[in-house]
């Protein structure tokens, strides 16, 4: 019985997305790289100063969006030749993973993004692992789900305090 | 004091002072712990825990971050016996053999052959380093602006080309990085690139809120999508080491920390594609070969004597050359810069003892890592079992605290959660994140040497490829390139094989 071959990160793409997927980022990123590129050549030269313009701002910027254009070029080319243009995959509908990941997102923004500077920096990071953990535990169902809350309330406590303490106090860094 | 041994020495009585111990302790657990736990990664370890040695003095900072960084490297090798999920990318190949060992009820032999040829990997790697570091250096010293331009170069072709997945993202994600980069004021004319007016922007974007970013929320939100880790019930027989296990796979362990190490020093790679070569190069020398897979102990060990060679090797260059071996070593020398030690040619000249500074760390470091080997197993299982979603909003709340930290701006955690979203949406895209650390880390330089060249040379591009060093990097670049490029890859695999 022959042993199967080692599969390895260096043999390519073990799970490939989908052309249409690559053909999408692709026209993303080409618009990227030309938006580099206008922005670069807008940027000032400064030969007076430099007498040559070698020094100019926007060369490096530059160069690299000429590159990422390109290369997004290069992704878009290969991603239509696999039939990224004519295959139009179905639309997925929303399902468990993506609410999760919206969930996970909204509450990570709501906490970093709105709660953290105005809220002390204790309280906010207790509300967000309590909110948190109580929302992803809720579909474990009804049993003992008061016990998860009330656990979810003092793992969130806990946190707030221990970072405070542990940061503030004892490595004596600035907290939000 | 020029003498290597002397400096050897002088290493590890400047490092043992001042608690050395107490705080290897802390930090090689606290690594094992994030390295075990699936979603957390020794780079996001790293990153999260320079936060925490603002405050410490640099060399007791520099002791805590390697120590972080051996055991997170480590550590993953234990969800990968026990759960058959690797804790860390770099544990992935320890799962095709650890996990099978562990079914046939000998997990704790799994675990000691990991613990040992983890233990022996790192060892071998801080000899290459301790032996070549130093007069590689002095090589360095060598290196203008038109080679450290190529070295950049390279280093992002390279990560490219091969850290897995498609060459061409890769490419894609390091240019992205790159641009990441010029953000900001630039040195030349302090004119704020890409600023739009935005006085946070015109300052740049910090490194660690990046990296918190890209690593830390990007990963709270793969770990958030993707199915809950199944509970372990594996009973677990001893996981002491067997001397057997070592002298018959002796040949295994040195090739395995051979290639580790040179992976490791080649920019960008990192220990999953040290850990991956290793084993496909113990499976095509064994004599076992069928066992591969199956539960093979010289599988395991190859793995795991890889991905920790690699650890050393991944911070030659950036101890020589300032340009990081892997993802985690791009935070290591981010920290290091931060803490006002400027690794690269000119360490050869400041401070050679650093070195060796580095070498007594990982030492002490790989001792510490083979005592919690040995004793720190059932605690362990327990930790595993932390459900994500407690877990993770406590991860998420320690990125917070990393990227607000370093300049207590609250501009650096929007950058943490838009550089969080970019890296999960480019991960969904299966785009490799190693070239994109790699740009952000290596954009300054490149920016820099490539318009400090032009200046130099008048706006002539011909020692770009003239200079010996410089043409020699330029081929090898181009070379890195090729391989790419699938009809070259496949013509040197027919041949090979014909």
């Amino acid at each position: 019985m022959s042993t199967p071959d080692v599969v390895t990160p260096l043999d390519g793409e073990k799970a490939p997305a989908s052309p249409r997927a690559d053909l999408v980022t692709a026209a993303v990123l080409f618009a990227l790289g030309i938006a580099i590129m206008a922005q670069a050549w807008s940027m000032p030269r400064f030969v007076e100063q430099s007498g040559t313009g070698l020094t100019a701002p926007g060369i490096v910027p530059g160069f690299y969006g000429a590159m990422i254009a390109l290369l997004a070029g290069v992704l878009g080319l290969r991603a239509v030749r696999r039939g990224g243009w004519a295959v139009h995959a179905p639309r997925r509908a929303a399902n468990g993973d993506g609410r999760q990941l919206l969930t996970a997102a909204v509450l990570g923004v709501v906490y970093a993004g709105v709660l953290v500077g105005r809220v002390p920096f204790w309280l906010a990071s207790a509300l967000f692992v309590f909110a948190f953990t109580t929302v992803f535990e809720w579909d474990q169902g009804p049993e003992r789900r008061v016990r998860r809350v009330v656990e979810a309330a003092l793992v969130g406590l806990g946190t707030g305090l221990a970072v405070t303490l542990v940061f503030e106090k004892l490595f004596l860094l600035r907290l939000p | 004091m020029t003498n290597p041994f002397d400096m050897l020495l002088g290493g590890f009585a400047h490092v043992l002072g001042g608690g050395a111990v107490w705080h290897a302790l802390w930090a090689v657990l606290i690594g094992i712990v994030i390295g075990a736990l699936p979603g957390l990664t020794a780079t996001m370890g790293v990153a999260l825990l320079t936060t925490l040695t603002f405050g410490m003095g640099a060399n007791v900072a520099m002791l805590v971050l390697v120590c972080v960084y051996v055991g997170a490297i480590y550590g993953g090798s234990r969800s990968a016996i026990l759960l058959n999920i690797p804790g860390t990318p770099a544990s992935a190949a320890s799962t095709l053999d650890g996990f099978p060992l562990a079914r046939q009820g000998l997990a704790g032999r799994a675990m000691g052959i990991s613990t040992a040829g983890s233990w022996l990997g790192t060892l071998f790697g801080t000899l290459i380093l301790a032996l070549f570091a130093p007069s590689f250096g002095e090589f360095a010293l060598q290196f203008g602006s038109y080679e450290m331009f190529w070295v950049a170069m390279f280093g992002i072709i390279i990560a490219g080309s091969l850290s897995g997945g498609d060459p061409l993202k890769g490419y894609i994600a390091g240019f992205i990085g790159l641009f990441v980069a010029t953000i900001g004021q630039e040195t030349n004319h302090a004119y704020a690139r890409f600023a739009f007016g935005n006085g946070d922007l015109a300052g740049g974007l910090g490194l660690l809120p990046v990296l918190v970013g890209v690593f830390g929320v990007a990963e709270v939100l793969s770990a958030m999508r993707g199915p809950a880790v199944k509970a372990v019930s594996s009973k677990i027989d001893s996981v002491i080491p067997r001397i057997r296990d070592i002298t018959m796979y002796w040949r295994t362990i040195l090739r395995s920390g051979a290639l580790g190490t040179f992976i490791g020093a080649m920019p960008g790679l990192g220990e999953d594609i040290a850990a991956w070569t290793s084993y496909a190069a113990a499976k095509r020398a064994s004599a076992e070969r069928e066992k591969f897979g199956k539960g093979s102990v010289e599988g395991l060990m190859a793995a795991e004597t890889g991905e920790s060679a690699c650890v050393p090797g991944a911070i030659i260059p950036v101890l020589t050359l300032a340009v990081p071996g892997s993802a985690p070593a791009a935070v290591l020398m981010a920290a290091m810069m931060i803490h006002g030690l400027n690794p690269g040619p000119m360490l050869a000249i400041t401070s050679p003892e650093f070195i060796y500074q580095i070498v007594a760390m990982l030492v002490i470091a790989d001792m510490v890592k083979l005592f919690y080997g040995l004793v720190l197993v059932k605690p362990l299982l327990w930790i595993l079992l932390i459900p994500r979603a407690r877990l993770m909003p406590v991860v998420f709340v320690l990125c917070t605290v990393g990227a607000f930290a370093i300049t207590s701006r609250l501009f650096d955690i929007w950058v943490m959660l838009g550089a969080g979203v970019v890296g999960f949406i480019l991960r969904e895209l299966r785009f490799p994140m190693a070239p994109l650390v790699l740009g952000i880390v290596l954009g300054d330089l490149l920016d820099k040497n490539l318009l400090r060249g032009l200046v130099l040379s008048g706006g002539d591009l011909s020692p770009f490829f003239t200079r010996p060093i410089s043409m020699g990097l330029c081929v090898l670049t181009l070379l890195a390139a090729a391989w790419s490029i699938p009809g070259v890859t496949a013509l040197f695999r027919r041949r090979a094989v014909a």
